[in-house]
């Protein structure tokens, strides 16, 4: 098939997304009222509730939501073939992603902007709160594992990235001078500072890892691992403003315009897909149902929304009007990213065993190499195409992570700082989850430890189904549409959770594993294990919250009412 | 009419690059501003209740600043927070 028809496809499903079923739902079922106040004008202090433009809002949520798990997700689920993992992007988002970003703006909104913690405390029980946030811990750690292997891969496997990293990074730390110390003009730092981050990119090219540091050390995953940490640590104890924040505001302009052009080079180019279209039901990393569907987790469905949607924007949109065009068309736009990745793999490659012999190497080798071939397409050379593929995709990883660790040392402090107060020191916070991150990173195989990364923010997202659900009911409105989603997601993510920790614990048990992977697959099969059993207990919860709700609607109104 | 419109679709592009680039970076800052303010009224507040902190005669110049922001301040003390207040 032609990757055209695929890109025409997404685009038919996110239009009727958006314009019938969203705007059905949004009109008819949550009945979004252009006058009722909404947090932002209600509460605003000019900090976190503040009303703020939809085009800005689409831009934020667009920014927060889109990191490197839609692009990696479908370049890993191919190896079931194309066509069920496009199926999932667009039914899942179609079915399942834009109703669970809207509706965790939308019931945040209509509760004051209250975050997770407090809705799960107020719809469903006070235990569902505590198990939902020691929950959360355990899933930024697998996000910052999942995502550290996708940069020690890449740094690894295209050689040129690392100069490209380094360029990028001089280039941040340079804006964020310019900007709040130097007070120079925004146009002039910008032009200079993502200059600079292209040079590098080029200065990769000619300067590759190994011809610095020594082949030894440029294959070096505990070298890579380290860097990307220390990278880490620096954006989680400097002042925001120094580093994380422009270094990423420098970032997405090499992202956007990757992007951008990528996307003309696919039109111009046209290729067919060369890989099947389906292969096998199971496949080295699991069977197509439940592994396949926790793999492909952005691009489709991710609990990380839910968080960005229910504690950032809904905090400030100025009216309940903005959450359709916001929450649910930033949903269809990253499916149009998953769809971008899906055939960049489908189509780069002549074989599957030449795919296999890339995607043994990482995902980032995979997206770098179809970047590269469709900026070609506009006159990029090759190599320095391949490059800028490479930092597009360490980019998008580190940007998540680097935040993900600044939110670790701020949850140590938060559990553990009653234990003893070393706990509140940011560098210790930071230093702890830094050495998680790098033993999950170090011993972990990526695969399974992107599928434990996908279930636990799959899970995330069922969670934020059953708010969704208690909320319709407890206001008595129809909740079909949210209710059954949640069950697949719930049941999926559970048996693909207990499919993997299984698979991880036999090898232990075996002793098919030793050194480094024993110690990675005990402590990944033992954290899905603590998922499996916090999801459980807090199914458990909603359902006797749900049964309440049923129990209130059936209950006889009062004569007065 | 087209160059309302024109001009729509420019300041639209224009508001979501900003969105994408820029705006964490503003709610940053206000943050910091907001934690600085936090503990300047909780100097001042002392002070307000009857618990001498700073010298009167800085406290009564300094009230007329502090006043109109008590309220936000107080709703912003109070509200329940959790962990994932601190991702987005």
């Amino acid at each position: 098939m032609n990757s055209v028809y695929v890109l025409i496809l997404g685009f038919i499903v996110a239009f009727l997304g958006y314009r019938v079923y969203a705007k059905y739902i949004d009109t008819k079922v949550m009945k979004a009222d252009p006058k009722r106040a909404t947090p932002a004008t209600m509460y605003m202090d000019g900090v976190e509730f503040m009303p703020t433009s939809k085009n800005i809002l689409f831009g934020y949520q667009f920014k927060s939501i889109a990191g490197a798990a839609p692009i990696i997700g479908p370049i890993i689920a191919i190896q079931w073939g194309w066509l069920p993992a496009l199926i999932w992007i667009l039914a899942g988002t179609f079915f399942i992603g834009w109703v669970h970003d809207y509706s965790s703006a939308m019931i945040a909104m209509r509760n004051d902007g209250a975050s997770f913690g407090g809705l799960s405390h107020k719809l469903i029980s006070p235990r569902a709160r505590i198990i939902l946030l020691s929950f959360v811990y355990f899933y930024l750690l697998l996000i910052a594992g999942a995502f550290g292997n996708v940069v020690v891969s890449t740094a690894i496997g295209l050689k040129a990235a690392p100069m490209a990293w380094l360029l990028l990074t001089i280039g941040g730390i340079l804006a964020g001078q310019m900007i709040y110390r130097w007070k120079k003009d925004i146009i002039l730092t910008t032009v200079v500072t993502v200059v600079i981050a292209l040079f590098g990119i080029y200065l990769g090219t000619i300067a590759p890892s190994n011809t610095i540091i020594g082949d030894e050390l440029a294959n070096s995953r505990p070298l890579w691992a380290v860097v990307a940490f220390v990278f880490c640590y620096f954006a989680a104890v400097l002042p925001i403003w120094r580093f994380a924040l422009p270094i990423n505001y420098v970032a997405s302009y090499i992202v956007f315009l990757g992007l951008l052009f990528g996307i003309i080079g696919i039109f111009v180019l046209h290729p067919d897909f060369t890989l099947p279209a389906y292969t096998d039901f199971t496949i080295k990393i699991g069977p197509l149902w439940p592994i396949m569907f926790v793999t492909i987790a952005c691009g489709a469905i991710s609990g990380w929304h839910s968080i960005v949607s229910s504690s950032g924007t809904a905090r400030q949109l100025e009216s309940e009007m903005d959450a359709r065009p916001v929450c649910g068309g930033v949903m269809f736009v990253e499916m149009m990213l998953a769809v971008f990745a899906l055939i960049i793999a489908g189509t780069i490659y002549a074989s599957p065993a030449e795919y296999g012999a890339a995607i043994a190497k990482g995902p980032g080798a995979v997206f770098a190499a179809g970047v590269s071939k469709f900026l070609g397409v506009l006159g990029m050379p090759t190599d320095i195409g391949r490059a800028y593929g490479s930092v597009m995709m360490i980019v998008l990883a580190i940007t998540i992570m680097q935040l993900v660790i600044r939110f670790m040392r701020i949850a140590t402090s938060e559990l553990l700082s009653d234990v003893s107060p070393i706990f509140k020191n940011a560098h210790v916070g930071t230093i702890i989850a830094s050495i998680l991150g790098i033993t999950v990173v170090l011993t972990g195989w990526w695969q399974y430890l992107w599928v434990l990364f996908g279930g636990a923010n799959q899970l995330m997202a069922s969670l934020a189904l059953m708010l969704i659900t208690a909320y319709l009911m407890s206001e008595g409105k129809p909740y079909a549409w949210a209710f059954y989603p949640m069950i697949f997601m719930f049941v999926t993510t559970i048996a693909a959770l207990l499919y993997t920790s299984f698979t991880l614990m036999q090898k232990v048990f075996s002793g098919a594993v030793k050194g480094e992977a024993l110690i990675g697959n005990t402590m990944m099969g033992v954290i899905g294990f603590f998922l499996v059993i916090a999801a459980l207990t807090l199914g458990f919860e909603g359902l006797k919250a749900f049964k309440r709700y049923r129990k209130l609607r059936l209950q006889p109104k009062p004569a007065s009412a | 009419m087209t160059e309302k419109k024109k001009g729509g679709f420019f300041k639209a592009v224009k508001e979501f690059a900003y969105g994408v680039a820029a705006h964490d970076s503003a709610r940053f800052a206000l943050k910091t501003r907001a934690s600085m303010e936090h503990l300047f009224i909780l100097i001042t507040m002392g002070d307000m209740l009857g618990v001498p902190i700073l010298p009167p005669y800085y406290s009564l110049r300094l009230l007329p600043y502090v006043v109109p922001q008590i309220s936000t301040w107080k709703r912003r003390m109070l509200r329940e927070k959790d962990l994932t207040d601190a991702l987005a």
